[in-house]
């Protein structure tokens, strides 16, 4: 038991199917991650990927298969389920209050309370707010202030304060959707440098994307998927032209690892 | 974050620098605009009225006026804030006045009954309306025009066989307009209401106190004011509640009104501010999705927020009422659309999630000042409408263009 604690995987998908009606968004997907891991999960529109990472965050109730955390089954009502579980998400949109500061958004639905009077939850601010710039400092975040209201930050700030509210409350895996879809170059390599630094401090992620480069750089797997199904799941290695062109096959359908005694066309 | 700019000017370079104007002007004129512009408001009418705008009699009766506004305004931010509207408010505030009327002269119910009853009948129909907003998904626009009619449908039925309902109980007609007592047997300063120069001393303590405990805790920010600056506020504010209760003291001191518009101002502004519950109505206005997805449930926070707006309707019918002595068969007209100007020109945002408690109140001072000053003018009431019209627009813009700078 000992021995396998470090080998059973953080989370494990098993066989997850989910149907809307008579579309089938995935048709079976097995997903394994490891501690310490960064897994790039790679495909074209359609091919199930954000609908995988819903199920795993609670957004989504799964038709069939299930949910293993540290090799325990759960079943996710909700997000806020999927994050008492330690999974976290970063939404595509960040998914922040603008009219709210940063230590605000941090601790958006999880406020720290001083004491009650009645009904009434009195915030302890203060520590919010320290609780807040020791996690910008670790996670070396350029902001100039946690009173700052997030209207005011860049795209590439907001984005960084998305991830460090996920990493707040002690994730044990950590979703993003799309992270650098809407960043300047400069915004990019902050993003992924975080990615690093998450991985450093010892929780496992799982990056949405569309940028191969983003993937190459940061991943230590890659799964893609097509058409609800997973067709690939390897290491990231090689250069960079020659997994470009790998992951394009797979993406288009040129290549299967996974292809069954009747393929799917 | 300091431009070499700023350290020259500064002694230490990590403060906000002291006297840079266009920063300071920058970042604080959208937190203190509305306030300036009370004050500026307040001095024009105290130099064309010969001062009679700033007498005791005047300012008391300038509250009484705008109490039940307030507290519907108080309410109304909260609606707004959560990107909803609540139109159904003033027939409503007429309608539960009428209830109150009722419950005491045909049902033959005391006044610590019927106060309490009509608080209920409000935050019951707040849920009413928060049920068809948040359960089954009208815009809040109709379900509360929907309100709007119904109340008045509901105000003319209980006000039918009556007519207006004469109210003939002292205690809740000094709701609307009796005075706090003065503590019998003190002889120094005879001309003055001592309770409520008492109560103006601790007021000023208090935010003294708490202001200076809120700045040490925290610390220097890139947002707080400068020392000198912080010092100039402090004194200001705190001259403005001493000469308020000077005046006020110089009449017959507190009205009871007062003290109802007081204490639903210090507890919504509390409530807002530091709770859990606040921040969650202030997340949800933000970012709706945001929030659910936080594990803040917004249909809850909705229901809330209705319900509050409820009671405080029920409250505002309570105040208009006893001022009146009787309750009306039309009910406060076009309350609702004070109190939502209110709310604007005190810096609420159609957008959501933005408007402050203090705000809305300096909001409705404002357009009543405008109306109580007008009227010891001489203005016709057609121009006034027109000046409140360009206040309420100019108020607006004010918001808009500097929201736009500060980004």
């Amino acid at each position: 038991m000992e021995r396998s604690a470090e080998r059973t995987p953080v989370v494990e998908l098993r066989d997850i199917k989910k149907y809307f009606g008579a579309v089938r968004a995935l048709r079976g997907v097995d997903l394994a991650l490891n501690r310490h891991e960064v897994l790039g999960l790679m495909g074209d529109n359609a091919a199930g990927k954000s609908t995988l990472m819903k199920v795993l965050s609670g957004a989504y109730i799964p038709s069939e298969g299930g949910i293993f955390i540290e090799g325990q089954e759960v079943h996710f009502a909700s997000p806020m389920d999927a994050r008492r579980m330690g999974i976290e998400m970063v939404y595509q949109d960040y998914a922040l209050a603008n009219n709210l500061d940063v230590a605000g958004n941090v601790f958006m639905g999880r406020e720290v309370v001083r004491f009650k009077l009645g009904p009434f939850g009195v915030m302890d601010y203060p520590h919010m707010e320290k609780e807040t710039k020791n996690l910008i400092n670790r996670l070396k975040i350029d902001i100039p202030s946690v009173r700052q209201k997030v209207e005011r930050l860049s795209g590439g700030q907001r984005q960084a304060v998305a991830i460090a509210r996920a990493t707040a409350f002690d994730a044990k895996v950590i979703i993003m959707d799309e992270p650098t879809a809407a960043l300047s170059v400069a915004a990019i390599d902050k993003v992924l440098d975080l990615i690093n630094q998450l991985r450093e401090h010892g929780s496992s992620v799982i990056i949405i994307s569309h940028r191969l480069e983003d993937i190459f750089r940061v991943a230590d797997r890659m799964i893609v998927l097509r058409q609800g199904r997973k067709v690939c799941d390897t290491p990231v290695s090689g250069d960079i032209q020659d997994f470009r062109e790998r992951v394009v096959a797979y993406m288009i359908g040129a290549r299967n690892d996974f292809a069954e005694a009747s393929p799917v066309l | 974050m300091t431009t070499s700019q700023d350290a020259t000017s500064a002694p230490s370079p990590e403060l906000a620098p002291a006297f840079d104007l266009r920063r300071l002007l920058r970042d604080n004129i959208r937190d203190y605009g509305m306030f300036i512009a009370l004050g500026v408001i307040w001095l024009i009418f105290t130099f064309t009225t010969d001062g009679l705008f700033v007498s005791g009699r005047n300012l008391v009766n300038l509250v009484n006026q705008a109490g039940f506004i307030i507290v519907i305004a108080v309410g109304m931010t909260l609606v707004i804030v959560i990107r909803h509207i609540d139109l159904s408010v003033g027939f409503l505030a007429g309608f539960l006045g009428a209830v109150a009327a009722i419950a005491m002269t045909q049902w033959g119910l005391p006044v610590w009954v019927v106060i309490p009853m009509t608080l209920i009948f409000g935050i019951l129909t707040g849920l009413l309306t928060s049920f068809l907003v948040a359960y089954v998904g009208i815009p809040a626009f109709v379900a509360t025009l929907a309100g709007w009619l119904g109340y008045r449908g509901a105000l003319g039925l209980v006000t039918r066989a009556t007519g207006t309902i004469v109210i003939p109980n002292a205690t809740f007609n000094a709701l609307g307009g009796g005075f706090v007592p003065d503590i019998p047997g003190l002889t120094f300063l005879p001309e003055r209401h001592k309770v409520t120069l008492l109560l103006g001393l601790i007021a000023i303590i208090l935010f003294v106190v708490s202001s200076i405990r809120t700045r040490r805790n925290t610390g220097p920010q890139v947002d707080s004011l400068s020392t000198p600056l912080f010092v100039l506020k402090l004194v200001v504010i705190s001259v403005a509640i001493a000469a308020i209760a000077w005046a006020f003291a110089g009449y017959q001191g507190l009205s009871w009104t007062a003290v109802i518009v007081l204490i639903v101002v210090l507890f919504y502004d509390f409530v807002t501010r530091k709770t859990v519950l606040g921040r969650h109505i202030y997340a949800v206005g933000g970012n709706p999705e945001a929030a659910e997805l936080s594990g803040i449930s917004v249909a809850r926070i909705t229901h809330v927020v209705f319900a509050s707006m409820g009671m405080l309707a029920a409250l505002s019918g309570i105040l208009y009422s006893a001022r009146l002595r009787s309750a009306t068969t039309t009910g406060p007209l076009l309350l609702e659309l004070d109190a939502i100007a209110a709310a604007f020109v005190g810096g609420a945002s159609t957008s959501g999630g933005v408007g402050t408690v203090f705000g809305s109140l300096v909001g409705a001072l404002v357009m009543i000042s405008l109306t109580s000053g007008m009227n010891l003018m001489g203005i016709d009431n057609s121009v006034q409408y027109i000046v409140r019209a360009i206040v309420l627009v100019l108020a607006v813009v004010f918001d808009v263009v500097t929201r736009k700078t500060a980004k």
